[in-house]
């Protein structure tokens, strides 16, 4: 029997801010010459600071924090994209991340090919996908258009396909970063209890949202970010009102 | 290490998707497709066996199969060296949002530049079939190991140039020039002969892109098989720099996706 989890222990991630500044030999080289007259140098950007949690099998949890408070930096390293500095993470299951949805799509493919091509991307084989396509093709409901080209798609079309493949097919932990919120109002409501139903497959939930009536319908914990520090871990409910605290009455 | 490349096998639809499909994309709404990777090459050598054999000499016969094998091998090269160098750059979209080993986007470019090069040595085969068929015998069987031989040389490399160029974009251009170079002192289009006669054994011997090109022209221009040397210098060249991919790769995977 597999347990489904995820464990931080004294999590640290820095974003190297090498990657910002040196981007180039030449600038490379003229720092090397030149004597290191700016002693303050740019620190690694820290974004998460010893971070601690531990989310076991059924849980729902939501991430709250204003822009830039490491909510998506912490699902990015729950799923493995991020490598932390210092600490322990340990992810046992199956991660499945709805994080940019258009992301990764080859505009001169057509909508049918791309069904294939992103569900590969996902670690899926070509057969299981084949399986899948005609329940994709109709949850997207595009039409002729998913014999077309994706460059010749709106934006909403786009949304609309990458949603229907990425929640249909599931896993043991669902990462979503603020993807609530797609494609015009007829889609909505199907996208709404999609994702819900895809909630109730999965084992544990994590959403980073600004939607707290999403996050009271959907999540029980909350956990509150505050410039890559965790500062509140408890329910939903009193995340939100311990959220409303830390940002001030603005909110 | 084991786990590493269990995972690039792990993620073998996808990354033989993604070869295909720049296969497709290539090919895609042109009328002659596919064939264009024959002609391509074969147009060339046209042109340039018979300026060459003019200029230096040369039996346009001999000398037309050694200029093809000259230029499918180092198409396969520099599109893994120049363009290899930006396949991580160019795979951000799916480096970002998916955790698969990084080694698969630069493998991507190795299989659909070994089917290219498979492709294009049809005409080398043919060609060589017709004006030296007296070539033809059982070491026309050791061209077939080529392609793992190259495949096992250039996978290091790309990777490796991949991870430098990631950090500084300066590369690729700087590989353009460091391409022309090696393709200068390489016994590429030039005959060895001529690299032999003007003292410039070390070019040859000690040059594996010589040693790689013999594994394609012994059998077929000479009828001979390639020699012990001939293994040996590119498996040795293909193991050195797989350990220093390796060890380069050991170290800055995990924070490539910082410098996309």
């Amino acid at each position: 029997m597999k347990k489904n989890r995820i464990l931080l222990e004294n999590v640290n991630l820095h974003y190297a801010a090498m990657a910002y500044r040196e981007r180039s030999l030449k600038s490379l080289m003229a720092s090397a010459f030149k004597k290191s007259a700016r002693n303050g140098q740019i620190a690694d950007i820290h974004a998460l600071k010893n971070v601690n949690v531990e989310i076991n099998s059924g849980e729902r949890v939501g991430l709250l924090g204003h822009n830039g408070a490491g909510k998506s930096t912490f699902l990015k390293t729950v799923a493995g994209l991020y490598p932390v500095s210092s600490g322990v993470l340990q992810v046992s299951g199956q991660v499945r991340s709805l994080f940019d949805l258009s992301l990764g799509f080859e505009p001169d493919a057509t909508g049918r090919e791309n069904i294939l091509y992103r569900g590969l991307l996902l670690g899926l084989s070509p057969k299981f996908m084949r399986q899948k396509e005609e329940e994709i093709v109709s949850f997207a409901g595009l039409g002729e258009f998913i014999d077309y080209p994706i460059k010749t798609y709106s934006a909403g079309m786009q949304v609309r396909l990458a949603f229907a493949i990425s929640t249909t097919v599931g896993g043991d932990i669902l990462l979503l970063d603020e993807v609530i919120g797609a494609g015009d109002a007829n889609f909505m409501e199907k996208a709404r209890s999609r994702i819900t139903s895809l909630i109730e497959q999965a084992e544990i939930l994590v959403l980073a949202s600004h939607d707290f009536n999403a996050l009271k319908s959907i999540c029980t914990r909350g956990l509150v970010f505050h410039h890559g520090v965790i500062v509140y871990d408890g329910t939903i409910e009193d995340a939100i009102v311990e959220y409303k605290i830390v940002n001030g009455p603005a909110q | 290490m084991f786990s590493y490349f269990s995972r690039v096998w792990a993620a073998r639809y996808f990354w033989v998707h993604l070869a295909l499909a720049d296969l497709r994309s290539r090919w895609r709404r042109s009328f002659f497709g596919v064939t264009w990777s024959i002609i391509q090459p074969l147009g060339l050598t046209c042109l340039l066996a018979l300026v060459f054999s003019r200029i230096l000499h040369t039996d346009i016969v001999t000398y037309a199969p050694y200029i093809l094998s000259g230029i499918i091998v180092w198409e396969y090269i520099s599109a893994n060296t120049i363009g290899g160098s930006l396949s991580f750059v160019q795979a951000d979209a799916y480096i970002k949002q998916c955790n698969h080993p990084l080694a698969i986007y630069t493998l991507r470019n190795i299989l659909s530049s070994s089917i290219v090069l498979m492709l294009a040595s049809l005409s080398l085969y043919g060609w060589v079939a017709i004006v030296l068929p007296e070539n033809f015998g059982w070491s026309w069987l050791a061209t077939l190991t080529i392609y793992p031989v190259l495949a096992a040389i250039a996978w290091p490399v790309s990777t490796l140039l991949a991870y430098v160029s990631t950090r500084f974009r300066d590369v690729p251009h700087a590989l353009g020039l460091v391409m022309q170079s090696l393709w200068f002192i390489s016994p590429v289009y030039f005959e060895e002969k001529m690299f032999r006669s003007g003292g410039l054994h070390a070019l040859v011997d000690y040059n594996p892109i010589y040693h790689i090109l013999q594994l394609l022209r012994a059998p077929l221009l000479h009828g001979e098989w390639p020699t012990l040397e001939n293994y040996l210098f590119s498996l040795g060249t293909a193991l050195v720099l797989s350990l220093v991919a390796i060890l380069v790769g050991y170290k800055s995977e995990r924070k490539v996706i910082f410098y996309l």
